[in-house]
């Protein structure tokens, strides 16, 4: 450095030099994650524009959904639904609550946490870079993709019709939900000693976001206002059109990213405020077992999702009375949740199963990308560097988790059928909820078998297993109020399990899918077992 | 005999990931109840030769035996009889040290308690807490402690003490002494040459896949140059007619003679011999250093000339 620079300049320079760094090793997820929204939030607005084409037709919609209150606790109450943009953002509402959260949480975790976790950090402390700079370029590189996915959104859903205005405010609103949430990830970055506690601290708050909105907009009270979800409901894009109710999300993601920076300036690398004490010296005989310590391997993954599936299943089966009433009086109501016909009731456990068939098979994703965590940081090598063998590494691994779906499915069954016996005061429901929760298994342990597949011949190209769910939940999620073609459809093993308990299971399905199961996962195994360990 | 089975052979073997061969042709043989040393650059092939011995990858040809076994085939049995430290420690960073400890010692097999206790005390590890709070070293004496408590019949130890204090290195060095002492084979691969001058019986040195030579320590140095520096009272006669002399310089400095050059160990003697004619004022003579050994097998200062007819490292190493 030469004498002549300022320290102003220095430290401008300092912070050029780590945006530059984020911006490189971020902007291949950066960029995948604001395409994939932006594709889904454009392939949404186009199915919305061809399937309610007339007024009549949205009319319909905006009648059906707003007849009692139920649904509002998912996809929040949406204000102007009378309206193409109004049955879109109904329509993507519950998704992309989740999404672009999730967009913020991780991209500030990849950038923050990890790098410091990892010692790269300290690397690049040891230049002309000041504490706070990684934050703050983590907080800008972050803030830049949302940008830019709100960009997407206005214009995808403006290609397919819907007004400007409200294309753009509905974008923003989103956007700004990503910004609050990118400043509390920050937050949590310098709290937390580790990447997880980033997505775990993040999601609760998520979770809590959700109930708080659910709560106001099912009681219409002012609790909606408590929740980053109900800030981007309330600026009510194709509704009032509140511009103002951009301002608090924006303050809040503001304030979160200040105290983020703050922090970071001050604490020492490396440090957090919250962090474990001293452990036990000695580990436990079970810890020793290869099935023991493949439990306490999952055992996070397996609670995490499980509470999940719990939190859901609960929500759904306390609502269950409310949804029942609504279509009662409605039929349409039904139809908007792509459960027309037959038994209400079953309809309801019908939709809340599918969607935790996809947290089940989003569990076991998970938990196999975790054997490629520990092949890749070298751990693999130490474990099988002893007397235990490949097989029955893989084989503990796989009992462990195939335990844990179980364990998932069967809990959030439970916590369905017992919330919906108390709620509809229908007791009859009980058993059919298990097992069309069962009836799901099969479908599950095929994503689970792609992923073990791919795990055992190419563990770099694990991204697959992650695409192939990510199309799954984009099917489930969206598929029958999209309408999508029977082969897009078919896609999904979801599809293909029968809709219990509303149809009849399909047991020849259900038979081909174990068996695609089963080879997939003796391939996944048999190559295993042939390929070098690590296969980086 | 069953002693007369190494413990470790490998011949010719290769290992090609895409387009690079990583091992091209490599011998390495050690016998029970030595401490091998394992020395190369960074990229010659050493952690390879390692995960190809203990089964983790597949030799592309080639042979690999463990206690006489095929590694890739056999892999868990064999594994009983050996315990293994990684070159990049990789704990799980949940668990504590001493959780760890037992987790690792669980996969090798059996455990000596005692040595356990005692070596947690030695190296100065407190086993309470959590590996992510550990520094390089103390994850690394993690690692070491869990393979020393074993009673495992070889270690193989990959760059073992590259993160250790001098005083946990010496730790380290009186520990391998008394395991081979108890008739322990070890394969230690360093980047140290103290380290591996201090505590290896035989070296084998490797350089892009392939075992560059072989042999004691003394064995080495017999093929290397000794660097002689000599003051006398006297100027020493004929001194560059002896066989294998090079690098002579001489010097007068007021009254007396200041004589250096660099000998081959076979004509150490006659070379000594004429500089005592001389009178020695002062002497030193310098034996080739493991470092300048490895750095002569690697062909980076080695001087073309000097090694015409050498007829040992150089010729192998071109």
């Amino acid at each position: 450095m030469s004498a002549g620079h300022s320290a102003a300049d220095d430290r401008s320079r300092g912070l050029g030099t780590m945006l530059h760094i984020v911006a490189r090793i971020q902007w291949r997820s950066a960029w995948i994650w604001a395409l994939v929204l932006g594709a889904s939030m454009a392939g949404t607005a186009a199915s919305v524009a061809s399937l309610y084409d007339t007024a009549a037709k949205i009319h319909t919609y905006a009648a059906a959904v707003t007849t009692g209150s139920a649904l509002a606790a998912i996809n929040g109450h949406v204000e102007g639904i009378d309206s193409l943009g109004g049955v879109i953002q109904d329509e993507f509402g519950f998704l992309i609550a989740v999404l672009m959260p999730l967009l913020a949480i991780s991209l500030v975790a990849r950038a923050t946490r990890a790098e410091e976790e990892t010692g790269r950090l300290e690397l690049l402390l040891g230049g002309r870079i000041a504490r706070h700079h990684p934050t703050v370029a983590a907080l800008l590189v972050v803030t830049a993709t949302i940008f830019a996915t709100a960009v997407l959104f206005a214009v995808g859903l403006a290609v397919f019709g819907v007004p400007p205005t409200g294309a753009v405010l509905y974008a923003l609103s989103l956007g700004a939900l990503g910004f609050v949430f990118t400043g509390l990830a920050a937050l949590f970055a310098q709290l937390t000693p580790h990447a997880r506690g980033i997505y775990t601290w993040s999601l609760i708050i998520l979770a809590g976001s959700f109930a708080l909105r659910g709560i106001g907009d099912v009681t219409k009270t002012w609790v909606t206002w408590l929740s980053p979800l109900g800030w981007a409901e309330k600026a009510a894009p194709f509704g009032d059109q509140r511009w103002w109710a951009l301002l608090i999300p924006l303050a809040a993601g503001l304030t979160l990213s200040i105290a983020a920076a703050r922090l970071a300036s001050r604490r020492d690398l490396g440090s957090a405020l919250v962090r474990g004490g001293a452990g036990p010296d000695r580990a436990t005989v079970r810890l020793r077992s290869p099935i023991g310590f493949a439990v306490w391997i999952h055992r996070p993954a397996i609670l995490g999702w499980l509470a999940g599936g719990v939190m859901l299943a609960g929500l759904m089966g306390a609502l269950s009375h409310q949804f029942l009433d609504a279509m009662a009086g409605n039929p349409a109501v039904a139809k908007a949740m792509g459960i027309g016909g037959g038994r209400p009731v079953d309809g309801l456990i019908a939709a809340t199963q599918l969607y935790l068939a996809v947290i089940a098979a989003g569990y076991l994703i998970q938990g196999i990308g975790t054997l490629r965590t520990e092949e890749s940081n070298g751990r693999l090598e130490n474990r099988l560097s002893g007397t235990l063998s490949r097989r029955r590494w893989l084989a503990a691994h796989t009992v462990v988790l195939l335990g844990g779906l179980v364990t998932i499915v069967l809990g959030s069954s439970l916590v369905l059928g017992l919330a919906t016996a108390l709620s509809a005061g229908d007791t009859a429901e009980f058993g059919p909820t298990l097992t069309s929760g069962l009836a799901y298994l099969p479908a599950e342990l095929v994503l689970g078998g792609i992923a073990l597949t791919v795990y055992g011949m190419r563990p770099r190209l694990f991204a697959i297993a992650w695409a192939s769910y990510a199309a799954m939940t984009f099917i489930a999620f969206l598929g029958s109020g999209l309408k999508f073609s029977q082969w897009v459809l078919d896609l999904s093993p979801t599809t293909h399990v029968g809709n219990p308990p509303m149809n009849a299971v399909d047991t020849a399905a259900l038979v081909v899918m174990s068996a695609v199961t089963a080879v997939l996962g003796a391939v996944g195994f048999i190559t295993f077992r042939r390929r070098g360990v690590p296969e980086s | 005999m069953t002693d007369t089975i190494p413990v470790i052979r490998t011949e010719g073997l290769t290992k090609v990931f895409g387009k690079v061969r990583a091992l091209d042709g490599l011998d390495l043989t050690v016998q029970p109840g030595e401490v091998h040393g394992f020395l190369g650059p960074n990229g010659a092939g050493k952690s390879t030769t390692i995960r190809v011995l203990l089964g983790l990858m597949k030799a592309t040809s080639g042979r690999a035996e463990l206690f006489g076994g095929d590694p890739w085939n056999d892999a868990p049995r064999l594994h009983r009889r050996l315990a293994y430290v990684a070159g990049d420690v990789a704990l799980w960073p949940g668990l504590t040290g001493g959780q760890c400890l037992d987790v690792l010692g669980s996969t090798h097999g059996s455990v000596d308690e005692q040595r356990r206790a005692d070596l947690v005390e030695q190296f100065q590890l407190d086993p309470t807490k959590q590996v992510r709070d550990y520094s390089k070293g103390n994850r690394q004496k993690v690692a070491l402690i869990a393979a020393l408590a074993t009673d495992a019949e070889l270690l193989v130890l990959d760059e073992p003490t590259s993160g250790l204090d001098p005083l946990m290195e010496q730790a380290f060095q009186q520990r391998i002494r008394n395991r081979r002492e108890h008739g322990v084979t070890v394969l230690l691969s360093s980047h140290i040459m103290g380290e591996v001058e201090a505590l290896a019986d035989r070296v084998s040195i490797i350089r892009r896949g392939r075992t560059v030579t072989s042999g004691t320590l003394a064995d080495l140095r017999r093929h290397t140059r000794t660097a002689v520096h000599a003051v006398t009272v006297a100027a020493p006669g004929a001194l560059t007619d002896i066989k294998g002399l090079a690098d002579f310089q001489l010097e007068r400095l007021n009254e007396l003679t200041d004589t250096r050059f660099t000998i081959d160990s076979d004509h150490l003697d006659a070379a000594i011999g004429r500089l005592h004619v001389a009178g020695i004022h002062t002497l030193t003579v310098t034996p080739p250093s493991l470092g300048a050994l490895f750095l002569q097998s690697n062909g980076e200062t080695l001087d073309p000339k000097e090694s015409a007819g050498d007829g040992s490292l150089a010729e192998v190493v071109q």
